[in-house]
């Protein structure tokens, strides 16, 4: 939006305190996390995953997150303000998503952070998200790295919230006051009506993440990103990270090895069909 | 008597209004060419004025040579014919008049004959020639051509003009073939005037006004040069001098990081000769007609691209010309007008996506004009400024960026088709002779790794120490740059290349003819010059020079099908072909759409990633080449024509009768390796 | 105590928390929410449930989280059971998420394998980078201990049908607040389908199909799996399947527990559409099928013998258990 139109937007928000405002302060929690296709090892003592020569990228869900919020936003304008719990290199996935659009970004970066689990994330997360005002949260449904799903719901019970997870469509009604959502489930989806603020996390089939234009990839650079330590969000070290977590990973294996192929062997193609189903359910457990 | 002319006989001192009116016509000419060279001035600047010398050789074997106009028979003939005819007339017209003004009159006698009889000779050559060309416009209709009114105007108009020429000639024999027998030289206003013209000075009339009607009609050719076809006169030598000398290459966008805009949506963004180029067309088609795309029914047509954007250009230069025109002072601040939007409005999404950049349309434009760059362009505008792409496009970017390769396929993984085979990285040893750069396909899709592992096995056979780059290899980028995304392009070239020079890298050898035009042609631009070659090029001198030896002969008919980008934008045609012709019983057949007419297979353009949804299949119709050629295998040395060919086959389910393989594959098992 | 929301992943956690209860000494006891379930109840006992409670009522008609997440918090808090356990179904994992963060304790999400440490705590190992690699969890000291386990990996135990648990029924307030939302509808999704993209079973037909109606064998096989059934670009260029079907790098990216291909070579670009899904068996009868590299198990032989065969193989043994 230009800033004109933006101030009469404002403007718009301020006069009237019966009507409920258009512009939504939106915010979209984000994690950047290795590619899907890096090779992931554990190191030799097998007590933590070596990244080196590991592709990071935004989380997958947490890309649908940030698109839904920039689509609510080009609906009704205000802001969306990206919230991201990670180490430096966490930068480059929230430039991604301010090269997508968003407007501004809140980096929570302190070593006292790191290593922690779903719940200090979700703490840490909500003591800087209180001191922000929002109308709407988006968060991924869950991140691909530790694959947990919990941080959003986490999240709002911390700050008070409703959390809707798994969110396929997503709509305002209500003048904005509501949320009509359609929330994936076995076999169909639920449609929630839910009262805002409230916090949705994203799966996918919600929408179709955009390319970052280039022009959105120089703005991104100049966008407002605030970093944010352990001391600014006034908690103490034994509540984050991995001094607060409530569950830690001793240590880390490889899968089962997969047996490269085996090609099942038979007379008939019914004694095959027979090997390959007992292989199936008992082997491999699939069926 | 003696055989010579008098100038401006039975004309007079009128006849110096010649000069006067042909004056006027000049200034108009002049005047009207200003204006259009200010107009095509407001494209952005291109440098094209390198390499003179072979710019200026370029026009005379095209112009004066009409090298590429002949390819097609009949129109080549047919307009050869009005070229040279009326090129003739005008010298004879210029001769005529030193003759005279020299004071030398030396057109007299056997000089004069000769001269008026060529001079003959030529206006007839006009005439069958637009005689040839009125038929094959309004009765044979091509689809090649459509038909508007300019198109009649001009061949009415040159008729006219050489038809009169020839009554005036007529009527001037007419009034003195009595006292000069000579004129029979002058056969065909001989032949005119004995028969249609009263003999002697009944015809005196005659020849006074046909002579103003031929000097009126002279006078609205010159005139109307540049409103009307005729403008491809001069900017046929334009665009021919100012052609892409080196078309490989796309041009880069300079300063990515300082510009505001990327790309072309607007007639103003491309450059000056760009816009020349849109005059320069004269919709003869052929673009049209050797285009895969236009040839199976999607919504591209090269000679529309450049038409309609020319249309464009006309609505938009209106303005700009009336002010010119009404004396004031030239607007200094561009139009306020929006004009038409390319993407989209002008040229729909689904025509933009569907060039596979072959450069067949480059390649049979007899005047140098090129359709698909600014295609490419304006992909770039859609990719960079509003990621505007089909979603299949946007799935390719992600996988390059994230994975250095189009599959997506983790980057890890790279090497592994080399892991059995005991191939050195760079890493593990430096100081080879070759880098064998692999690419994507090589490295990642089954199909290819064995034309990888063909091209190492051969590469050692003959003693050629190589290495690769293993995981340190990345994508090279083509297919980012033909699909727009010229921002993702530069990074990984720059990668790449700082990879290589890292590693002190001299000669590359390449089996991907994409990957080879990439890092011969475009690295240049980024600071990567490297002695690129195509295993073809390295292998057919290694076969000549005995060291590698296909000794095993293989008894199959094939047929050979030329890679857009080794073939058209590289001139490698005989190194594949020299290979195979030293292979023992193999026998070669020609397609004939190959060579610089080869027919792409569909997959270049980034066009391999996408789906094809519009029209029919363009690997197919290549395919039913094959089939028509008679020959049972079709041999390629590319990996997307390996793909897309083997895919034909299957999908026409004719893994019988016909297979694709790979020329490396057919020389390795050749020489037993 | 241990709770399990969805039916046959119960009996598996059942099962497995058998063996913990026993070794901890502590009771083992299931947790039943919904609004008429008390009859399903007993019969949680011939899995090795001692006690159930039962929370019932209209608000658990159909779940929700804030109804749901206050039933069983309010239930934790009275009976403070050490370890809480969920079946990692949509809901489960979503109540779990909540519960853990009302509580405030550590929950461990999708786990294959669960068991106690010398201390009597509760140790897990999950997956993690979708399955790249496996990591063992431990927990803070606050209980309960919570996880949730994947469906369908723990395996049934034998079943004493001639044990019966005691059901408790519990009395639980739940108001609008508690809740926070209403539920206006349920949509059924592509006919009772799921989309390809979390189907966990998909079976997939190629060029080798040969026609649009052949695929009804993959249809049958596809459903007596609980799956869906999906094409390869092949199939689709042919117009045998609609382009939502396509599974590819330019149609659909799907990563399900099994993925079975008939008649499909495996081009590149399929790979890169299901390379991970978890177990991937191949029907072709061509063995140099680059398919069969990227297969757990491969089949080299007449799809169309194979899949009715195995679909009938299937269907025996579903029925068995």
């Amino acid at each position: 939006m230009t800033g004109h139109h933006r101030c009469a937007k404002k403007a718009l928000r301020y006069n009237s305190q019966s009507l409920r405002r258009e512009e939504m302060d939106i915010l979209v929690c984000l994690k950047q996390v290795p590619d899907t296709e890096a090779d992931i090892r554990p190191t030799s003592d097998m007590t933590a995953i070596d990244y080196t020569g590991v592709k990071f990228i935004v989380n997958v869900y947490d890309e649908y997150a940030v698109e839904e919020a920039l689509r609510v936003r080009e609906k009704v304008g205000g802001k969306v303000t990206i919230v991201s719990l990670g180490p430096d290199r966490a930068v480059e996935a929230i430039r991604t998503a301010l090269a997508m659009g968003a407007d501004e970004a809140v980096h929570l970066n302190d070593p006292a952070l790191l290593d922690g689990d779903a719940y200090t994330t979700a703490r840490a997360l909500a003591k800087a998200i209180e001191g922000m005002s929002y109308d709407l949260i988006f968060c991924g449904k869950q991140a691909i790295d530790d694959d947990l799903a919990q941080v959003g719901s986490i999240l709002g019970e911390l700050l008070g919230l409703q959390t809707v997870t798994g969110i396929m469509k997503f709509e305002l009604v209500d003048d904005g006051k509501k949320a009509r959502v359609h929330r994936q489930v076995e076999g169909g989806m639920d449609v929630l009506e839910v009262p805002l603020p409230a916090i949705f996390t994203a799966t996918k089939g919600l929408n179709e993440p955009r390319y970052p234009s280039l022009p959105g990839i120089m703005k991104a650079k100049k966008k407002p990103l605030k970093t944010v330590s352990l001391g600014d969000l006034g908690l103490s070290e034994e509540e984050v990270g991995a001094k607060g977590a409530l569950t830690k990973v001793v240590r880390y294996s490889l899968p089962p090895m997969r047996q490269a192929g085996t090609i099942i062997e038979g007379e008939t193609p019914e004694e095959k069909a027979s090997k390959l189903a007992k292989a199936l359910r008992e082997e491999v457990k699939v069926i | 008597m003696e055989a010579t002319r008098e100038l401006f006989w039975n004309i007079g001192r009128q006849g110096l209004l010649t000069y006067l009116i042909m004056g006027i016509a000049v200034l108009i000419l002049a005047y009207s060419l200003y204006e259009r060279v200010s107009l095509w001035r407001r494209g952005q600047a291109e440098d094209r004025w390198d390499r003179v010398g072979e710019r200026i050789k370029g026009v005379v074997v095209n112009i004066i040579g009409h090298w590429r106009v002949l390819r097609e028979a009949y129109p080549g003939f047919m307009h050869l014919l009005i070229f040279w005819g009326f090129l003739l007339l005008l010298i004879g017209a210029a001769l005529d008049a030193f003759d005279h003004y020299s004071g030398l009159h030396f057109l007299k006698g056997t000089a004069y004959l000769t001269f008026s009889f060529f001079l003959d000779l030529a206006g007839l050559a006009v005439i069958v020639g637009l005689l040839l060309a009125l038929w094959r416009r309004y009765v044979t209709r091509p689809r090649a051509l459509d038909n508007r009114p300019e198109d009649l105007f001009v061949l009415l108009l040159l008729l006219a003009l050489v038809v009169t020429g020839f009554l005036v000639e007529g009527a001037r024999i007419a009034v003195q073939a009595p006292r000069a027998p000579w004129e029979r030289w002058s056969f065909f206003g001989w032949a005119l005037g004995t028969s249609l013209f009263p003999q002697g000075q009944g015809s005196l009339l005659w020849h006074k006004v046909f002579w103003w009607i031929h000097l009126s009609l002279s006078f609205l050719f010159v005139a109307v040069i540049v409103q009307s076809k005729l403008l491809h006169i001069l900017t046929a030598i334009l665009s021919t001098f100012f052609r892409n000398l080196k078309p490989q290459a796309i041009k880069p966008i300079e300063d990515m990081e300082e510009a505001e805009t990327f790309g072309v949506n607007r007639v103003e963004e491309l450059s000056w000769v760009d816009l020349m180029q849109l005059d320069a067309c004269t919709r003869c088609g052929r673009c049209q007609e050797n285009c895969p795309a236009y040839l199976t029914d999607k919504p591209l047509n090269p000679k529309m691209v450049i038409q309609g954007i020319r249309e464009v250009f006309q609505e938009q230069s209106k303005g700009l010309l009336q002010r010119m025109r009404s004396w004031g002072v030239e607007e200094q601040q561009p139009s306020t007008e929006e004009g038409k939007a390319l993407a989209g409005e002008l040229i729909e999404e689904d025509a933009i996506w569907s060039c596979t950049t072959c450069g067949a349309c480059i390649e049979q434009c007899p005047v140098f004009v090129e359709p698909f760059p600014k295609l490419i362009e304006i992909r770039r505008y859609l990719a960079l400024m509003e990621s505007r792409f089909p979603s299949e496009v946007q799935v390719a970017f992600r996988n390059m960026e994230n994975n250095s390769n189009p599959w997506g396929i983790g980057m890890h993984t790279r090497a592994d088709w080399a892991k059995e085979l005991g191939i050195k990285t760079l890493a593990e040893d430096r100081e080879v002779e070759y880098l064998f750069y692999v690419g994507c396909a090589g490295s990642f899709d089954d199909l290819n790794k064995k034309v990888a592992e063909a091209v190492a096995k051969l590469l050692e056979a003959a003693g050629v120490s190589f290495g690769i780059l293993g995981v340190e290899e990345g994508c090279c980028g083509d297919s980012a740059r033909r699909l727009g995304n010229e921002y993702l392009f530069q990074i990984i070239a720059q990668q790449n290349i700082e990879t290589m020079k890292g590693y002190g890298v001299r000669k590359i050898v390449t089996m991907c003819p994409h990957c080879y035009n990439t890092l011969k042609n475009e690295y240049p631009q980024f600071g990567g010059d490297f002695e690129v070659y195509h295993y073809t090029e390295l292998f057919s001198s290694l076969v000549a020079q005995g060291r590698l030896r296909p000794s095993k002969p293989l008894d199959i008919e094939v047929t050979y099908h030329d890679s857009c980008y080794l073939g058209r934008y590289n001139g490698l045609y005989e190194e594949p072909r020299g290979i195979l012709r030293a292979l023992l019983g193999v026998k070669l057949v020609e397609m004939p759409r190959s060579r610089s007419r080869s027919f792409c297979c569909g997959g270049g353009g980034g066009r391999f990633w996408m789906e094809e949804h519009l029209g029919t299949r363009i690997n197919h119709a290549r395919f039913e080449d094959v089939q028509r050629a008679g020959a049972r295998m079709v041999v390629t040395s590319c990996p997307f024509c390996l793909t897309m060919m083997s895919d034909a086959i299957k999908e026409k389910g004719m893994e019988e009768k016909h297979e694709a393989r790979d020329l490396a594959q057919v020389l390795r098992e050749a020489v037993g390796v | 105590m241990k709770d399990g929301a969805v039916k046959k992943v119960a009996y598996e956690i059942l099962g497995a928390a058998k063996k913990m209860a026993e070794q901890k000494g502590e009771p083992l006891c299931a947790v039943m929410i919904g609004k008429d379930v008390e009859g399903l109840a007993p019969g949680l006992g011939a899995y090795g449930a001692e006690k159930v409670y039962v929370i019932q009522g209209d608000s658990f008609a159909r779940y929700t989280t804030g109804a749901f997440t206050k039933a069983l918090c309010d239930l934790v808090k009275q009976e403070q059971p050490s370890i809480l356990l969920f079946g990692a179904s949509i809901n489960g994992k979503d109540l779990s998420a909540r519960a853990s963060g009302r509580l405030g304790v550590g929950l461990a999400t999708d786990c294959t394998e669960i068991g106690l440490d010398e201390a009597g705590n509760l140790k897990v190992k999950r997956p993690m980078f979708a399955g790249k690699v496996y990591a063992e969890v431990v927990f803070s000291d606050r209980k309960p201990q919570m996880a949730s386990v994947r469906p369908n990996v723990l395996g049934l135990p034998e079943a004493d049908e001639s044990r019966k648990a005691e059901v408790v029924k519990v009395d639980v307030q739940v108001g609008p607040d508690d809740i926070g939302l209403e539920v206006v509808d349920f949509v059924e999704v592509g006919g009772g389908k799921i989309d390809l993209t979390e189907a966990e079973i998909i079976v997939s037909g190629g060029r080798g199909m040969k026609g649009a109606e052949n695929f009804k064998i993959l249809e049958e096989l596809a459903e007596v799996l609980g799956g869906v059934v999906g094409a390869s670009r092949a199939a689709v260029d042919a117009g045998w399947r609609p382009q939502s079907d396509q599974v590819g790098q330019s149609g659909k990216v799907v990563s399900p527990n099994l993925y079975i291909a008939c008649g499909i070579s495996g081009a590149i670009q399929h790979l890169a559409g299901m390379g991970t899904s978890k177990v991937i068996v191949a029907i072709n009868k061509d063995p140099e099928a680059p398919i069969f590299k990227k297969a757990d198990y491969g089949v080299v032989d007449d799809l169309f013998k194979v899949v009715p065969a195995l679909t009938e193989e299937v269907r025996k043994l579903k029925a068995q258990s």
